[in-house]
């Protein structure tokens, strides 16, 4: 079995309107390969001659550009970016918000196998080509669509505030304001790191704590039970790249410090909410599979939560991330408004969590998120993530979760040595 | 430098209300917001909550008049002019402000192009040290730019101090200029505003206005046509910052700066652009909801349609564009040769030349021209605009071959020779302007 290499790969600026600037799928995907490649030391021109020896295959993670853009077959829809990718082997992977993690997955597994050398993942969505609320309907079907999502305003916003209640509710001595406040805090900090990233979306934006804590106002309009536009992550136009490499490669091409995915967990909840709620009674957790999904990744890493300098993790919602503090271990089920309000998941704490902004404040292209997660472990773990660098970093951690926390998907990148 | 308090004034203007936002917000601080009418600045006060989104600041912002300016600047470590773009004005509010200013507060002007150092004057001695222009562009939320401008008096640590403030507390991208007429930006942004609309005037039988707007579309590296932009900004603004240029510069482009006749009688009949429903254009309504554009014809002095203009270097450049072929678009526009297409490519030139040429006048750096391009006007900005070019042709044999009289009056070779990549990504700035669903 190979190691799995991780070369590098770009992300596209998370502001841009592609939809307002005139381009569609094409211009996005050929400047996400182009700068994918460069970023990862690689040409068009070098998977032309990869794939003469059938070393290289394409993974496209993308959630539903059926509605957003009116095009499937998106594997396939490569070979209209680049000649380069004709005859390359490429198929569409899709998990909802975790789309690029099943495609890291496949890829991953391809070379971990021995059967490719060279693994080029492209996660990617245009979310801005309709208005918002008709893209908050088409993201219903993220969830059982006909019971949760169809003719329901704003379905996630609702589900996701559904899980703060729930999280209340599971843990009677938490204090409702106390739960709250956390939650503006997890905000505050996602909008503040942001701002460190050239390429988030909300570099410019103003986020304050009073603002994040003061809901059900007219800038601050609740969206989904007692969560407000402020806990709520963005629509957002995207790809991001990653590109894989087996051991072969590396000694080929004489890549050095090139880090290695470590290990990964994978597990699915009920597609319910309420089932899901159920399931959890006799969990301490709120969230059992995901929290799972983490201790799969650590036992197939060898590592514990110690050994994790940064995360990343799929903020969709303040509650989702709230609820990622206890899975990944950080604190235990119930205590995680501990970790936010002593600063240890803060920019500059012991337990980082989204140097990058997160979704919250880089943005949420939603079949590019596990992409964007991973380039930025890989960034932190090489020391390359300029403004948002995050000291000493040996290894990372990143969760990405499709539906209402229905897919999991962990994976830990990490330095070889 | 520990700014809690700060006073605006001039805080119903657009400009006023929009900085009184940023330093509530960004800036934390607890703003007193100076107006002539204090109805009017209560009326302002949601205006300006508005303008960053967020209701939180509202406790930060304190409405007061001029009776009450002096009492305000005192407890003030900061003071923020943003009056009428009138020197006699700015100077009366000077030596008010100066009168009553802290030893320890700083105090700016966010004049667009008056000059810094005349108003600095008014202040005691003392005081002077402390005082700069501070120009941000409109709406400051989305365009961070910030052209600070120092004077003789300045002194270099509180320059630093708030410098560090601007960038670190305010995210502003602070750009350091002299104290030139318009500073940096707007010199090299309404160069090429002006001239796009003396080019108006001159190709008034093609159809003028719209004819040169639909050549220098968001296809060739702006968010908006320059024509439109300054409908957008208003004509009484376009006039006051190109007289302050032509009446106070002299450099090889000074004939550019000359307002065209016809844009002096609509300003004389009121029709300054948007803000009084015609200008350059207008928009006509209907009760059904229906919108035309209209457009003002040089011609015959009355509002026409809107031409929907097909050259064929345009189209095929936004085609190219719309699939990010960026490289053929340029392509495109450098090996045709009609005469629309030869007008495009000669204004992006002119725009590069000019750029270099007024930040070696006006800034500190080659990319001072870069940044003010950028984040105040969202163009693409001057070295990348190269950049962008460079990789289909060589530029400077381009620009040679297409600005010969350009390259008579100054050395160009000289400008070209610093030019350094640039840190901004053209791709952004190049609009197809087509539909893509």
């Amino acid at each position: 079995m190979s190691k799995v290499y991780i070369l590098g790969g770009a992300q596209t600026d998370f502001e841009r309107n592609w939809t307002k600037e005139g381009k569609g799928m094409i211009a996005l995907l050929k400047e996400a390969l182009a700068d994918g490649l460069e970023g990862a030391g690689l040409s068009f021109s070098d998977v032309k001659a990869l794939n003469k020896e059938n070393r290289v295959a394409c993974f496209v993670g993308n959630f539903i550009a059926e509605k957003y853009v009116d095009q499937g077959h998106l594997g396939a829809f490569l070979t209209e970016v680049d000649e380069s990718f004709y005859g390359v082997p490429s198929a569409r992977y899709e998990a909802a918000c975790a789309s690029s993690s099943v495609a890291i997955d496949a890829a991953a597994t391809k070379i971990r196998a021995d059967e490719y050398d060279v693994c080029i993942v492209v996660g990617w969505e245009l979310m801005k080509t309709v208005e918002s609320r008709v893209g908050g309907d088409y993201l219903g079907r993220a969830a059982y669509y006909e019971k949760e999502g169809k003719g329901i305003d704003l379905p996630f916003p609702k589900l996701f505030g559904k899980l703060a209640d729930e999280t209340l509710k599971k843990y009677s001595e938490l204090d409702e304001k106390r739960y709250m406040d956390a939650l503006a805090r997890i905000s505050v900090i996602n909008y503040s790191n942001a701002k460190r990233n050239p390429l988030a979306q909300t570099r410019k934006w103003f986020m304050s704590y009073e603002q994040a804590s003061t809901r059900d106002t007219e800038t601050n309009p609740l969206v989904g039970g007692k969560l407000g536009v402020s806990d709520c992550s963005q629509v957002t136009d995207g790809a991001a790249v990653v590109i894989l490499a087996s051991e072969r490669f590396i000694k080929e091409r004489n890549y050095v410090n090139k880090p290695i995915i470590k290990g990964y967990g994978h597990r699915t909840a009920p597609m319910s909410f309420d089932k899901k709620m159920a399931d959890n009674a006799e969990s301490e957790y709120t969230l059992p599979w995901t929290r799972q999904t983490c201790l799969d990744a650590y036992r197939r890493s060898g590592l514990t939560v110690d050994d994790i300098d940064v995360f990343e993790t799929h903020d969709c919602f303040t509650s989702s991330e709230y609820a990622a503090i206890s899975a990944f271990g950080i604190t235990d089920p119930g205590k995680e408004y501990e970790a936010i309000e002593n600063g240890r998941i803060a920019f500059d704490g012991d337990k980082p969590i989204n140097p990058s902004g997160g979704l919250i404040g880089c943005g949420h292209p939603v079949g590019a998120s596990g992409a964007r997660m991973l380039l930025d472990l890989y960034k932190q773990v090489t020391g390359t993530a300029g403004g948002y660098q995050v000291k000493d970093v040996k290894n990372g951690l990143m969760l990405n979760i499709g539906g209402s926390a229905t897919t999991n998907y962990v994976f830990i990148l990490g330095s070889e040595a | 430098m520990e700014i809690k308090n700060i006073t605006v004034i001039g805080v119903t203007g657009t400009m006023g209300a929009n900085i009184a936002g940023i330093f509530a917000s960004f800036g934390n601080a607890k703003v007193y917001c100076v107006g002539r009418d204090i109805e009017k600045v209560r009326r302002t006060i949601p205006r300006i909550v508005k303008s960053v989104k967020a209701d939180a600041i509202a406790k930060n912002l304190i409405a007061a008049d001029y009776s009450s300016l002096e009492e305000c600047v005192k407890n003030s470590d900061l003071v923020f002019e943003s009056s009428k773009e009138d020197m006699s004005v700015k100077l009366e509010i000077a030596t008010r402000v100066g009168a009553a200013l802290q030893p320890h507060a700083i105090s700016g002007t966010g004049s667009s192009g008056l000059s810094i150092t005349k108003i600095a004057e008014c202040y005691p001695e003392k005081l002077r040290s402390r005082f700069f222009g501070i120009h941000l562009f409109n709406p400051p939320y989305t365009l961070p730019l910030c052209e600070l401008t120092p004077t003789k008096y300045s002194d270099e640590l509180v320059k630093k101090e708030l410098y560090g403030y601007l960038s670190n507390q305010l995210h502003r991208t602070v750009v350091e200029v002299k104290d030139s007429p318009a500073f940096l930006g707007n010199r090299i942004g309404f160069q090429f505003i002006n001239e796009a609309l003396q080019y108006a005037e001159i190709y008034k039988d093609n159809g003028g206005i719209d004819y040169i707007d639909a050549l220098l579309g968001t296809f060739t590296g702006r968010a908006m046509a320059p024509l439109i932009t300054s409908d957008f900004v208003g004509l009484d603004v376009h006039k006051a910052i190109v007289d302050n240029i032509y009446e106070n510069t002299y450099d090889y482009a000074h004939d550019t700066f000359v307002l065209p006749e016809f844009a002096t009688k609509l300003i004389a009949e009121g029709k300054l652009g948007r803000k009084t429903g015609a200008g350059l254009y207008q928009t006509v309504k209907y009760e059904n909801g229906f919108k035309r554009q209209t457009v003002y014809d040089i011609n015959s002095g009355f509002y026409r349609d809107v031409i929907p203009y097909a050259f064929p270097f345009a189209d095929k450049m936004k085609r190219y564009i719309a699939d990010g072929d960026y490289l053929k678009a340029f392509e495109r526009l450098v090996n045709n040769h009609s005469q629309e297409a030869e007008i495009c490519l000669s204004f992006l030139l002119k725009y590069i030349i000019y750029s270099l040429y007024a930040t070696e006048e006006v800034g500190d750096s080659i990319e001072a021209a870069d940044d003010v391009m950028a984040t105040g006007f969202n163009w693409c900005p001057p070295l990348a605009m190269c950049l962008a070019l460079s990789t289909v042709t060589d530029l400077k044999q381009l620009i040679h071959s297409r600005l010969p009289d350009i390259c008579k009056k100054i050395d160009v070779d000289h400008y070209l020779a610093d030019i350094k990549p640039s840190k901004y990504d053209y791709r952004i700035y190049f609009k197809s302007g087509r539909k893509i669903r």
